[in-house]
Protein backbone atom coordinates (compact mmCIF):
# COMPACT_ATOMS: atom_id res chain seq x y z
CA UNK A 1 0.00 0.00 0.00
CA UNK A 2 2.01 3.26 -1.43
CA UNK A 3 0.16 6.67 -0.35
CA UNK A 4 0.37 9.25 -2.89
CA UNK A 5 2.37 12.17 -2.20
CA UNK A 6 3.44 14.87 -4.06
CA UNK A 7 6.70 15.07 -5.57
CA UNK A 8 6.05 11.21 -6.02
CA UNK A 9 6.30 11.82 -9.77
CA UNK A 10 7.20 14.82 -12.36
CA UNK A 11 3.36 15.75 -12.65
CA UNK A 12 2.47 14.94 -9.16
CA UNK A 13 1.96 18.11 -7.33
CA UNK A 14 -0.15 19.06 -4.23
CA UNK A 15 -3.14 20.27 -5.26
CA UNK A 16 -3.03 17.35 -7.49
CA UNK A 17 -3.01 15.01 -4.43
CA UNK A 18 -5.50 16.91 -3.40
CA UNK A 19 -8.04 16.95 -5.94
CA UNK A 20 -7.10 12.81 -6.05
CA UNK A 21 -7.32 12.37 -2.12
CA UNK A 22 -11.32 13.95 -2.96
CA UNK A 23 -12.14 11.76 -5.40
CA UNK A 24 -11.61 8.81 -3.04
CA UNK A 25 -8.35 8.00 -4.51
CA UNK A 26 -5.39 7.86 -1.51
CA UNK A 27 -2.54 4.63 -2.85
CA UNK A 28 -1.10 4.40 -6.04
CA UNK A 29 -3.08 0.61 -6.35
CA UNK A 30 -6.22 2.92 -6.30
CA UNK A 31 -4.55 5.56 -8.96
CA UNK A 32 -3.52 2.18 -11.33
CA UNK A 33 -7.03 0.50 -11.01
CA UNK A 34 -9.19 3.24 -11.53
CA UNK A 35 -10.61 4.54 -14.56
CA UNK A 36 -8.42 7.55 -16.16
CA UNK A 37 -11.04 9.03 -18.16
CA UNK A 38 -13.50 9.24 -15.21
CA UNK A 39 -10.73 10.26 -13.10
CA UNK A 40 -9.73 13.34 -15.50
CA UNK A 41 -12.80 14.76 -15.61
CA UNK A 42 -13.84 14.45 -11.93
CA UNK A 43 -10.23 16.14 -11.16
CA UNK A 44 -10.42 18.89 -13.91
CA UNK A 45 -6.99 17.70 -15.34
CA UNK A 46 -5.59 16.93 -18.74
CA UNK A 47 -6.41 13.00 -19.55
CA UNK A 48 -2.50 13.23 -20.85
CA UNK A 49 -0.97 14.00 -17.78
CA UNK A 50 -2.69 11.52 -15.73
CA UNK A 51 -2.31 8.79 -17.65
CA UNK A 52 1.36 9.53 -17.94
CA UNK A 53 1.36 10.00 -13.77
CA UNK A 54 -0.16 6.37 -13.74
CA UNK A 55 2.76 5.22 -16.10
CA UNK A 56 5.64 6.71 -14.16
CA UNK A 57 4.02 5.20 -11.11
CA UNK A 58 3.22 1.51 -12.32
CA UNK A 59 6.83 1.62 -14.00
CA UNK A 60 8.33 2.70 -9.85
CA UNK A 61 6.53 -0.03 -8.11
CA UNK A 62 5.72 -2.51 -9.96
CA UNK A 63 7.92 -5.54 -10.41
CA UNK A 64 9.81 -6.09 -13.39
CA UNK A 65 9.52 -8.71 -15.86
CA UNK A 66 13.28 -10.40 -16.67
CA UNK A 67 13.88 -12.70 -19.37
CA UNK A 68 14.75 -16.38 -18.33
CA UNK A 69 17.85 -16.56 -20.39
CA UNK A 70 19.00 -13.23 -18.50
CA UNK A 71 17.91 -14.58 -14.92
CA UNK A 72 19.57 -17.89 -15.76
CA UNK A 73 23.00 -16.49 -16.96
CA UNK A 74 23.02 -14.37 -13.70
CA UNK A 75 22.65 -17.21 -11.49
CA UNK A 76 25.38 -19.02 -13.11
CA UNK A 77 28.05 -16.50 -12.78
CA UNK A 78 26.57 -15.48 -8.94
CA UNK A 79 25.82 -18.59 -7.03
CA UNK A 80 28.55 -20.07 -5.42
CA UNK A 81 28.18 -23.60 -3.22
CA UNK A 82 30.07 -23.73 0.45
CA UNK A 83 30.93 -26.65 1.89
CA UNK A 84 30.18 -26.87 5.54
CA UNK A 85 33.51 -28.66 6.97
CA UNK A 86 31.56 -32.21 7.13
CA UNK A 87 31.69 -34.25 3.64
CA UNK A 88 28.92 -36.60 4.71
CA UNK A 89 26.59 -33.37 5.48
CA UNK A 90 28.13 -32.29 1.83
CA UNK A 91 26.82 -35.58 0.36
CA UNK A 92 23.42 -35.37 1.87
CA UNK A 93 23.11 -31.27 0.60
CA UNK A 94 24.11 -32.23 -2.65
CA UNK A 95 27.68 -31.17 -2.34
CA UNK A 96 26.95 -28.42 0.42
CA UNK A 97 24.94 -24.77 0.90
CA UNK A 98 23.17 -23.19 -2.08
CA UNK A 99 23.91 -18.72 -1.98
CA UNK A 100 20.52 -17.60 -2.97
CA UNK A 101 18.46 -20.71 -1.23
CA UNK A 102 17.41 -21.30 2.25
CA UNK A 103 18.51 -24.36 3.78
CA UNK A 104 15.97 -25.04 7.21
CA UNK A 105 17.41 -28.22 9.92
CA UNK A 106 14.93 -28.81 12.04
CA UNK A 107 14.95 -31.44 14.57
CA UNK A 108 14.01 -32.29 17.65
CA UNK A 109 16.08 -31.02 20.98
CA UNK A 110 19.17 -31.78 21.98
CA UNK A 111 19.96 -33.30 17.79
CA UNK A 112 22.14 -31.55 17.25
CA UNK A 113 21.45 -28.24 14.87
CA UNK A 114 23.55 -25.57 16.72
CA UNK A 115 26.41 -27.30 16.57
CA UNK A 116 26.15 -28.15 12.74
CA UNK A 117 25.52 -24.77 12.92
CA UNK A 118 28.75 -23.83 14.60
CA UNK A 119 30.62 -25.91 12.27
CA UNK A 120 29.62 -24.42 9.29
CA UNK A 121 29.94 -20.96 10.37
CA UNK A 122 33.49 -22.27 11.40
CA UNK A 123 34.47 -23.65 8.13
CA UNK A 124 33.60 -20.67 6.17
CA UNK A 125 35.18 -17.95 8.36
CA UNK A 126 38.27 -19.94 8.79
CA UNK A 127 38.62 -22.21 5.72
CA UNK A 128 36.87 -20.25 3.24
CA UNK A 129 37.82 -16.60 4.72
CA UNK A 130 34.24 -15.23 4.58
CA UNK A 131 31.92 -13.50 6.87
CA UNK A 132 29.42 -15.27 8.32
CA UNK A 133 26.39 -13.53 10.58
CA UNK A 134 25.00 -15.48 13.24
CA UNK A 135 21.61 -14.55 14.79
CA UNK A 136 21.20 -16.37 18.29
CA UNK A 137 17.80 -15.85 19.99
CA UNK A 138 18.22 -18.60 22.22
CA UNK A 139 21.22 -17.81 24.55
CA UNK A 140 23.21 -21.00 22.92
CA UNK A 141 26.29 -19.56 21.37
CA UNK A 142 29.21 -18.71 23.43
CA UNK A 143 32.73 -17.92 21.97
CA UNK A 144 34.25 -19.98 24.04
CA UNK A 145 33.03 -22.78 22.07
CA UNK A 146 33.87 -21.41 18.81
CA UNK A 147 37.14 -21.01 20.03
CA UNK A 148 37.65 -24.77 20.97
CA UNK A 149 36.17 -25.43 17.39
CA UNK A 150 38.96 -23.34 15.65
CA UNK A 151 41.51 -24.34 17.97
CA UNK A 152 40.62 -27.97 16.49
CA UNK A 153 41.78 -27.01 13.10
CA UNK A 154 44.80 -24.83 13.58
CA UNK A 155 46.48 -24.01 16.16
CA UNK A 156 47.89 -20.30 14.89
CA UNK A 157 46.64 -17.73 17.74
CA UNK A 158 46.44 -14.87 14.91
CA UNK A 159 44.20 -16.99 12.76
CA UNK A 160 41.73 -17.87 15.05
CA UNK A 161 40.96 -14.43 16.33
CA UNK A 162 40.73 -13.47 12.52
CA UNK A 163 38.41 -16.54 11.77
CA UNK A 164 36.34 -15.12 14.87
CA UNK A 165 36.55 -11.70 13.14
CA UNK A 166 34.77 -12.57 11.10
CA UNK A 167 32.06 -14.18 12.70
CA UNK A 168 29.52 -11.49 13.73
CA UNK A 169 27.18 -12.40 16.00
CA UNK A 170 23.37 -10.81 17.42
CA UNK A 171 21.38 -11.49 20.40
CA UNK A 172 18.26 -10.62 20.06
CA UNK A 173 15.22 -12.71 21.91
CA UNK A 174 12.05 -11.70 20.07
CA UNK A 175 10.29 -11.52 16.56
CA UNK A 176 10.27 -7.86 16.26
CA UNK A 177 13.59 -7.36 16.85
CA UNK A 178 14.77 -10.59 14.36
CA UNK A 179 12.62 -8.48 11.78
CA UNK A 180 14.54 -5.11 12.63
CA UNK A 181 17.97 -6.58 12.71
CA UNK A 182 17.17 -8.23 9.40
CA UNK A 183 15.87 -5.44 7.10
CA UNK A 184 18.54 -4.03 8.72
CA UNK A 185 21.22 -6.44 7.21
CA UNK A 186 18.91 -5.90 4.20
CA UNK A 187 19.24 -2.22 4.05
CA UNK A 188 23.47 -2.10 4.19
CA UNK A 189 24.20 -3.72 7.07
CA UNK A 190 25.39 -6.72 4.87
CA UNK A 191 28.19 -4.89 3.24
CA UNK A 192 28.88 -2.96 6.62
CA UNK A 193 29.41 -6.30 8.25
CA UNK A 194 32.05 -7.42 5.55
CA UNK A 195 35.22 -7.15 7.31
CA UNK A 196 38.97 -8.59 6.46
CA UNK A 197 38.25 -8.56 2.48
CA UNK A 198 35.39 -11.14 2.59
CA UNK A 199 31.68 -10.58 2.02
CA UNK A 200 29.02 -12.32 3.85
CA UNK A 201 28.22 -15.74 2.91
CA UNK A 202 26.13 -17.47 5.00
CA UNK A 203 23.23 -16.10 7.85
CA UNK A 204 22.34 -18.14 10.32
CA UNK A 205 19.86 -18.31 12.50
CA UNK A 206 19.58 -20.11 15.87
CA UNK A 207 16.59 -20.84 16.15
CA UNK A 208 13.67 -19.35 14.50
CA UNK A 209 11.14 -21.54 15.90
CA UNK A 210 12.06 -19.74 19.62
CA UNK A 211 10.55 -16.47 18.90
CA UNK A 212 7.25 -17.22 16.50
CA UNK A 213 6.59 -20.19 18.64
CA UNK A 214 5.27 -17.59 21.50
CA UNK A 215 2.93 -16.14 19.27
CA UNK A 216 1.18 -19.26 17.18
CA UNK A 217 -1.64 -21.27 18.33
CA UNK A 218 -5.35 -19.63 19.50
CA UNK A 219 -7.33 -17.32 17.55
CA UNK A 220 -4.00 -14.76 16.47
CA UNK A 221 -3.16 -14.22 13.13
CA UNK A 222 -0.26 -12.08 13.90
CA UNK A 223 1.89 -15.22 14.35
CA UNK A 224 1.70 -16.60 11.07
CA UNK A 225 1.64 -13.26 9.53
CA UNK A 226 5.02 -12.90 11.29
CA UNK A 227 6.19 -16.01 10.12
CA UNK A 228 5.77 -15.35 7.07
CA UNK A 229 7.39 -11.92 6.93
CA UNK A 230 10.55 -13.46 8.51
CA UNK A 231 10.55 -16.24 5.94
CA UNK A 232 9.93 -13.53 2.95
CA UNK A 233 12.91 -10.99 4.46
CA UNK A 234 15.36 -13.92 4.09
CA UNK A 235 14.72 -15.15 1.14
CA UNK A 236 15.14 -11.99 0.01
CA UNK A 237 18.12 -11.73 1.60
CA UNK A 238 19.41 -15.00 0.35
CA UNK A 239 18.49 -14.13 -2.91
CA UNK A 240 19.42 -10.26 -3.32
CA UNK A 241 22.73 -10.79 -1.81
CA UNK A 242 24.03 -14.12 -2.85
CA UNK A 243 24.17 -15.49 0.91
CA UNK A 244 23.12 -18.62 1.77
CA UNK A 245 20.69 -18.69 4.96
CA UNK A 246 20.19 -21.37 7.40
CA UNK A 247 16.72 -21.00 9.61
CA UNK A 248 16.73 -23.88 12.68
CA UNK A 249 13.70 -25.38 13.65
CA UNK A 250 12.25 -27.18 16.63
CA UNK A 251 10.02 -29.93 15.64
CA UNK A 252 8.24 -31.05 18.27
CA UNK A 253 5.49 -33.46 18.62
CA UNK A 254 2.66 -32.78 21.67
CA UNK A 255 -0.07 -34.67 22.44
CA UNK A 256 -2.49 -32.20 23.21
CA UNK A 257 -5.33 -31.78 20.74
CA UNK A 258 -5.23 -28.18 20.56
CA UNK A 259 -1.66 -27.43 20.19
CA UNK A 260 -0.92 -29.65 17.90
CA UNK A 261 -2.88 -28.74 15.65
CA UNK A 262 -2.14 -24.53 15.51
CA UNK A 263 1.66 -26.32 15.77
CA UNK A 264 0.45 -28.09 12.38
CA UNK A 265 -0.40 -25.09 10.96
CA UNK A 266 2.48 -23.62 11.78
CA UNK A 267 4.70 -26.58 10.67
CA UNK A 268 2.75 -25.95 7.10
CA UNK A 269 2.94 -22.36 6.64
CA UNK A 270 7.05 -22.25 7.43
CA UNK A 271 7.74 -25.39 5.92
CA UNK A 272 5.83 -24.19 2.47
CA UNK A 273 7.75 -20.82 3.14
CA UNK A 274 11.64 -22.51 3.47
CA UNK A 275 13.60 -24.01 0.49
CA UNK A 276 15.70 -27.23 1.17
CA UNK A 277 15.27 -28.80 3.95
CA UNK A 278 17.47 -31.28 6.48
CA UNK A 279 15.87 -33.38 9.25
CA UNK A 280 18.04 -34.00 12.10
CA UNK A 281 17.87 -37.32 13.45
CA UNK A 282 19.72 -38.15 16.91
CA UNK A 283 21.61 -40.94 15.97
CA UNK A 284 22.91 -39.74 12.04
CA UNK B 1 -7.97 29.40 -28.15
CA UNK B 2 -6.26 27.52 -25.29
CA UNK B 3 -9.28 25.55 -25.00
CA UNK B 4 -9.73 24.44 -28.42
CA UNK B 5 -5.65 23.70 -28.06
CA UNK B 6 -6.67 22.04 -25.10
CA UNK B 7 -8.85 19.50 -27.06
CA UNK B 8 -6.65 18.80 -30.12
CA UNK B 9 -4.04 17.76 -27.56
CA UNK B 10 -6.63 15.21 -25.93
CA UNK B 11 -7.85 14.36 -29.65
CA UNK B 12 -4.07 13.33 -30.45
CA UNK B 13 -3.21 11.44 -27.42
CA UNK B 14 -6.20 9.89 -27.47
CA UNK B 15 -5.20 8.63 -31.03
CA UNK B 16 -2.21 7.56 -29.53
CA UNK B 17 -4.05 5.65 -26.52
CA UNK B 18 -6.40 3.87 -28.52
CA UNK B 19 -5.31 0.64 -30.01
CA UNK B 20 -3.05 0.41 -32.93
CA UNK B 21 -4.54 -2.24 -36.05
CA UNK B 22 -1.45 -4.23 -35.16
CA UNK B 23 -2.43 -4.49 -31.33
CA UNK B 24 -5.93 -4.60 -31.66
CA UNK B 25 -5.34 -7.85 -34.12
CA UNK B 26 -2.95 -9.11 -31.39
CA UNK B 27 -5.48 -9.17 -28.64
CA UNK B 28 -8.40 -10.65 -30.68
CA UNK B 29 -6.37 -13.15 -32.29
CA UNK B 30 -6.15 -16.58 -30.74
CA UNK B 31 -3.71 -17.22 -28.55
CA UNK B 32 -2.52 -20.86 -28.56
CA UNK B 33 -5.12 -23.08 -27.13
CA UNK B 34 -3.23 -24.61 -24.06
CA UNK B 35 -6.13 -27.69 -24.31
CA UNK B 36 -3.32 -30.07 -25.09
CA UNK B 37 -0.97 -29.18 -22.64
CA UNK B 38 -1.21 -32.33 -20.19
CA UNK B 39 -4.16 -35.01 -21.53
CA UNK B 40 -3.40 -36.82 -18.47
CA UNK B 41 -4.14 -34.67 -15.61
CA UNK B 42 -7.82 -33.55 -17.23
CA UNK B 43 -10.50 -35.19 -17.63
CA UNK B 44 -12.42 -36.30 -20.58
CA UNK B 45 -11.12 -34.92 -23.67
CA UNK B 46 -10.27 -31.68 -21.97
CA UNK B 47 -7.82 -29.69 -20.88
CA UNK B 48 -8.08 -25.57 -20.13
CA UNK B 49 -9.48 -23.38 -22.82
CA UNK B 50 -8.77 -20.21 -23.43
CA UNK B 51 -9.35 -17.67 -20.40
CA UNK B 52 -9.83 -20.40 -18.11
CA UNK B 53 -7.87 -20.86 -14.68
CA UNK B 54 -6.39 -23.94 -13.11
CA UNK B 55 -5.88 -23.94 -9.51
CA UNK B 56 -3.33 -26.64 -8.07
CA UNK B 57 -3.73 -27.24 -4.21
CA UNK B 58 -1.62 -29.08 -1.55
CA UNK B 59 0.29 -29.27 1.19
CA UNK B 60 4.30 -28.82 0.62
CA UNK B 61 5.99 -31.58 -0.65
CA UNK B 62 3.00 -32.67 -3.21
CA UNK B 63 4.87 -31.94 -6.47
CA UNK B 64 2.73 -28.47 -7.58
CA UNK B 65 5.67 -26.58 -8.14
CA UNK B 66 7.14 -29.98 -10.08
CA UNK B 67 3.63 -29.95 -12.13
CA UNK B 68 4.47 -26.23 -13.02
CA UNK B 69 7.85 -27.13 -14.18
CA UNK B 70 6.81 -29.96 -16.41
CA UNK B 71 4.26 -27.44 -17.50
CA UNK B 72 6.10 -24.66 -18.16
CA UNK B 73 8.78 -27.09 -20.26
CA UNK B 74 5.50 -28.35 -22.23
CA UNK B 75 5.37 -24.55 -23.53
CA UNK B 76 8.60 -23.11 -24.43
CA UNK B 77 10.18 -26.41 -25.76
CA UNK B 78 10.52 -26.32 -29.40
CA UNK B 79 8.10 -28.42 -31.78
CA UNK B 80 10.39 -30.78 -32.48
CA UNK B 81 10.74 -31.80 -28.79
CA UNK B 82 7.17 -32.19 -28.09
CA UNK B 83 6.59 -28.73 -26.79
CA UNK B 84 4.27 -25.90 -28.09
CA UNK B 85 6.85 -23.19 -28.77
CA UNK B 86 4.25 -20.61 -26.06
CA UNK B 87 5.62 -17.98 -24.35
CA UNK B 88 5.24 -18.56 -20.83
CA UNK B 89 4.80 -15.22 -18.00
CA UNK B 90 5.92 -17.16 -14.60
CA UNK B 91 5.02 -14.72 -11.30
CA UNK B 92 6.97 -15.87 -8.40
CA UNK B 93 5.96 -14.56 -4.87
CA UNK B 94 7.87 -16.49 -2.62
CA UNK B 95 10.92 -16.98 -4.60
CA UNK B 96 10.31 -20.63 -4.95
CA UNK B 97 11.35 -21.15 -8.48
CA UNK B 98 14.76 -22.78 -8.66
CA UNK B 99 16.08 -21.62 -11.84
CA UNK B 100 19.08 -24.71 -12.01
CA UNK B 101 16.17 -27.27 -11.62
CA UNK B 102 13.97 -25.70 -14.59
CA UNK B 103 17.10 -25.95 -16.46
CA UNK B 104 18.35 -29.79 -16.11
CA UNK B 105 14.93 -30.67 -16.63
CA UNK B 106 14.73 -28.62 -19.74
CA UNK B 107 17.95 -29.87 -20.90
CA UNK B 108 16.97 -33.74 -20.43
CA UNK B 109 13.72 -33.03 -22.48
CA UNK B 110 15.85 -31.74 -25.21
CA UNK B 111 18.86 -34.15 -25.09
CA UNK B 112 16.20 -36.68 -25.37
CA UNK B 113 14.05 -35.62 -27.69
CA UNK B 114 17.12 -33.83 -29.95
CA UNK B 115 19.67 -36.01 -29.10
CA UNK B 116 21.93 -33.27 -30.58
CA UNK B 117 25.55 -31.85 -29.20
CA UNK B 118 26.74 -30.06 -26.13
CA UNK B 119 26.96 -26.35 -27.85
CA UNK B 120 23.55 -26.70 -29.73
CA UNK B 121 21.71 -28.02 -26.76
CA UNK B 122 22.73 -24.79 -24.78
CA UNK B 123 21.37 -22.38 -27.41
CA UNK B 124 18.53 -24.71 -27.69
CA UNK B 125 18.12 -24.17 -23.88
CA UNK B 126 18.76 -20.24 -24.60
CA UNK B 127 16.05 -19.94 -27.05
CA UNK B 128 13.71 -22.05 -24.68
CA UNK B 129 14.62 -20.13 -21.91
CA UNK B 130 13.95 -16.29 -23.94
CA UNK B 131 10.16 -17.36 -24.22
CA UNK B 132 10.00 -16.93 -20.56
CA UNK B 133 9.30 -13.88 -18.44
CA UNK B 134 9.85 -14.15 -14.59
CA UNK B 135 8.47 -11.71 -11.97
CA UNK B 136 9.29 -11.20 -8.43
CA UNK B 137 6.15 -10.12 -6.38
CA UNK B 138 6.55 -9.32 -2.84
CA UNK B 139 3.58 -8.34 -1.26
CA UNK B 140 -0.42 -8.52 -2.58
CA UNK B 141 0.16 -4.75 -3.27
CA UNK B 142 2.66 -5.25 -5.38
CA UNK B 143 1.06 -8.24 -7.22
CA UNK B 144 -1.91 -6.17 -7.95
CA UNK B 145 0.44 -3.43 -9.99
CA UNK B 146 2.30 -6.23 -11.87
CA UNK B 147 -0.47 -7.98 -13.43
CA UNK B 148 -1.25 -4.21 -14.91
CA UNK B 149 1.54 -3.50 -15.65
CA UNK B 150 2.21 -6.95 -17.49
CA UNK B 151 -1.34 -5.71 -19.58
CA UNK B 152 1.65 -4.19 -21.90
CA UNK B 153 3.49 -7.33 -21.88
CA UNK B 154 0.30 -9.38 -22.99
CA UNK B 155 -1.03 -6.53 -25.78
CA UNK B 156 2.71 -6.61 -26.71
CA UNK B 157 3.60 -10.43 -27.73
CA UNK B 158 0.58 -11.94 -29.08
CA UNK B 159 2.72 -15.71 -28.59
CA UNK B 160 2.21 -15.10 -24.80
CA UNK B 161 -0.65 -17.57 -24.01
CA UNK B 162 0.36 -19.19 -20.25
CA UNK B 163 0.12 -17.14 -16.87
CA UNK B 164 1.93 -19.08 -13.86
CA UNK B 165 1.68 -17.79 -10.39
CA UNK B 166 3.16 -19.65 -7.92
CA UNK B 167 1.81 -19.25 -5.34
CA UNK B 168 -1.76 -17.34 -4.93
CA UNK B 169 -1.62 -18.10 -1.27
CA UNK B 170 1.75 -16.51 -0.44
CA UNK B 171 0.20 -13.27 0.88
CA UNK B 172 -2.97 -15.06 2.65
CA UNK B 173 -1.61 -14.77 5.99
CA UNK B 174 -0.24 -10.98 5.88
CA UNK B 175 -3.14 -9.49 4.40
CA UNK B 176 -5.05 -11.21 7.17
CA UNK B 177 -3.41 -9.76 9.78
CA UNK B 178 -2.78 -6.34 7.99
CA UNK B 179 -7.06 -6.68 7.56
CA UNK B 180 -7.23 -6.91 11.27
CA UNK B 181 -10.95 -8.00 12.38
CA UNK B 182 -12.83 -7.45 9.18
CA UNK B 183 -12.79 -9.99 6.68
CA UNK B 184 -14.34 -8.08 3.71
CA UNK B 185 -10.72 -5.97 4.50
CA UNK B 186 -9.04 -8.84 4.42
CA UNK B 187 -9.87 -10.51 1.25
CA UNK B 188 -9.92 -6.85 -0.55
CA UNK B 189 -6.63 -7.15 -2.24
CA UNK B 190 -6.63 -10.91 -3.36
CA UNK B 191 -9.96 -9.75 -4.35
CA UNK B 192 -8.92 -7.13 -6.34
CA UNK B 193 -6.44 -9.45 -7.97
CA UNK B 194 -8.52 -11.78 -8.87
CA UNK B 195 -10.95 -9.09 -10.73
CA UNK B 196 -8.20 -8.02 -12.81
CA UNK B 197 -7.09 -11.51 -13.53
CA UNK B 198 -10.93 -12.22 -14.66
CA UNK B 199 -10.40 -9.08 -16.97
CA UNK B 200 -7.41 -9.67 -18.18
CA UNK B 201 -8.27 -13.41 -19.01
CA UNK B 202 -11.28 -11.55 -20.75
CA UNK B 203 -9.72 -9.61 -22.45
CA UNK B 204 -6.71 -11.42 -23.83
CA UNK B 205 -7.91 -15.16 -23.89
CA UNK B 206 -4.49 -16.47 -21.83
CA UNK B 207 -4.95 -19.53 -19.26
CA UNK B 208 -3.67 -19.25 -16.15
CA UNK B 209 -2.50 -21.83 -13.78
CA UNK B 210 -1.92 -21.38 -10.18
CA UNK B 211 -0.75 -23.21 -7.43
CA UNK B 212 -2.42 -22.49 -3.59
CA UNK B 213 -0.57 -24.10 -0.57
CA UNK B 214 -2.91 -26.21 1.60
CA UNK B 215 -3.10 -24.14 5.04
CA UNK B 216 -4.40 -27.43 6.95
CA UNK B 217 -2.38 -30.66 7.45
CA UNK B 218 -5.03 -33.53 6.83
CA UNK B 219 -4.77 -35.87 9.37
CA UNK B 220 -5.18 -40.04 8.42
CA UNK B 221 -6.77 -41.19 11.22
CA UNK B 222 -9.70 -40.99 13.67
CA UNK B 223 -9.40 -37.56 14.74
CA UNK B 224 -9.47 -36.26 11.41
CA UNK B 225 -13.40 -36.05 11.80
CA UNK B 226 -13.44 -33.43 14.46
CA UNK B 227 -11.63 -30.97 12.24
CA UNK B 228 -12.67 -29.48 9.02
CA UNK B 229 -12.21 -30.68 5.64
CA UNK B 230 -8.77 -29.81 4.52
CA UNK B 231 -9.42 -29.08 0.85
CA UNK B 232 -11.81 -26.51 1.46
CA UNK B 233 -10.67 -24.22 -0.47
CA UNK B 234 -10.11 -21.16 1.86
CA UNK B 235 -9.23 -17.76 -0.83
CA UNK B 236 -11.65 -15.58 -1.07
CA UNK B 237 -14.55 -16.01 -3.25
CA UNK B 238 -13.62 -13.65 -6.52
CA UNK B 239 -10.83 -15.83 -6.65
CA UNK B 240 -12.90 -19.31 -6.27
CA UNK B 241 -15.22 -17.74 -8.87
CA UNK B 242 -12.30 -17.97 -11.72
CA UNK B 243 -11.27 -21.44 -10.90
CA UNK B 244 -12.61 -23.86 -13.33
CA UNK B 245 -10.14 -26.74 -12.65
CA UNK B 246 -9.19 -27.75 -9.28
CA UNK B 247 -6.01 -30.01 -9.17
CA UNK B 248 -5.57 -31.56 -5.60
CA UNK B 249 -2.60 -32.60 -5.24
CA UNK B 250 -1.15 -35.19 -2.04
CA UNK B 251 1.17 -37.90 -1.54
CA UNK B 252 0.28 -41.69 -1.85
CA UNK B 253 -0.16 -43.49 1.40
CA UNK B 254 3.10 -45.71 1.32
CA UNK B 255 1.10 -49.06 1.61
CA UNK B 256 1.37 -52.56 -0.29
CA UNK B 257 1.70 -50.94 -3.84
CA UNK B 258 5.45 -50.04 -2.78
CA UNK B 259 6.94 -52.83 -5.87
CA UNK B 260 10.26 -53.42 -5.80
CA UNK B 261 9.95 -52.22 -9.16
CA UNK B 262 9.17 -48.95 -8.38
CA UNK B 263 11.82 -48.54 -6.11
CA UNK B 264 11.63 -46.09 -3.00
CA UNK B 265 9.83 -42.87 -5.09
CA UNK B 266 7.23 -41.31 -3.51
CA UNK B 267 4.03 -41.43 -5.78
CA UNK B 268 1.90 -38.47 -5.58
CA UNK B 269 -1.65 -38.39 -6.83
CA UNK B 270 -3.37 -35.24 -8.76
CA UNK B 271 -7.69 -35.31 -8.41
CA UNK B 272 -8.66 -32.98 -11.43
CA UNK B 273 -12.28 -31.53 -10.30
CA UNK B 274 -14.02 -29.66 -13.65
CA UNK B 275 -16.72 -27.44 -13.15
CA UNK B 276 -18.74 -26.71 -16.49
CA UNK B 277 -20.69 -24.08 -17.12
CA UNK B 278 -23.81 -26.02 -16.90
CA UNK B 279 -22.94 -26.80 -13.47
CA UNK B 280 -21.54 -30.76 -14.27
CA UNK B 281 -17.94 -31.74 -12.54
CA UNK B 282 -16.21 -34.14 -14.30
CA UNK B 283 -13.25 -35.93 -12.37
CA UNK B 284 -9.62 -37.70 -12.64
CA UNK B 285 -7.23 -38.77 -11.09
CA UNK B 286 -3.78 -39.52 -12.50
CA UNK B 287 -0.63 -40.22 -10.21
CA UNK B 288 3.43 -39.42 -10.85
CA UNK B 289 6.31 -39.38 -9.72
CA UNK B 290 9.68 -36.79 -9.70
CA UNK B 291 12.81 -38.30 -11.45
CA UNK B 292 15.82 -35.79 -11.95
CA UNK B 293 14.25 -35.15 -15.71
CA UNK B 294 11.23 -33.88 -14.30
CA UNK B 295 7.69 -35.53 -13.80
CA UNK B 296 6.73 -39.24 -15.00
CA UNK B 297 3.31 -40.29 -14.86
CA UNK B 298 2.62 -43.21 -14.01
Amino acid sequence: MVLLRDGMCPGLDEGLVRGLRAADIKTVEDLVSSDMEELAQRCSVSYKALFAIRRVLLAQHAAFPVSGADLYEELLSSTAILSTGNPSLDKLLDSGLYTGEITELSGGPGSGKSQVCFGVAVHISHQLKQNVIYVDTTGGLTAGRLLQMLQAETSNAEEQMEALQRIRVFRLFDVFSLLDCLYGLCGGGLQRASVGGGSVKAVIVDSVSAVIAPLLGGKQNEGMSLMSQVAGVLKTMAKDFNVAALPLLIKEEFDLKWWSRSKEEGGGAAAAASGKRKRDETDS
Amino acid sequence: MTSQRRRREEEEVRAEMSESGAQLFARLEARRCLKDIEPRLFPGDGGPQHGEVVELYGSEGTGKTELLYHLLCRCVLPNAAGGLEADVVFVDTDYSLDMLRLVSIMESRLNAALSTSAASDEEACRSCLSRLLVVHCSSSSQLLLTLHFLENSFSSRPGLALLLIDSISAFYWPDRCEGGANLAKQEEKLSKCSELLGRLLRDYRITVFATCHAIRRSYSGPSSSSFSDPDRPYLCRAWQRLVIHRLLCSRQEAGNNMAATAGRRQVLTVHCTSSSSSGTKAHRSSSFYVTDGGVEFT
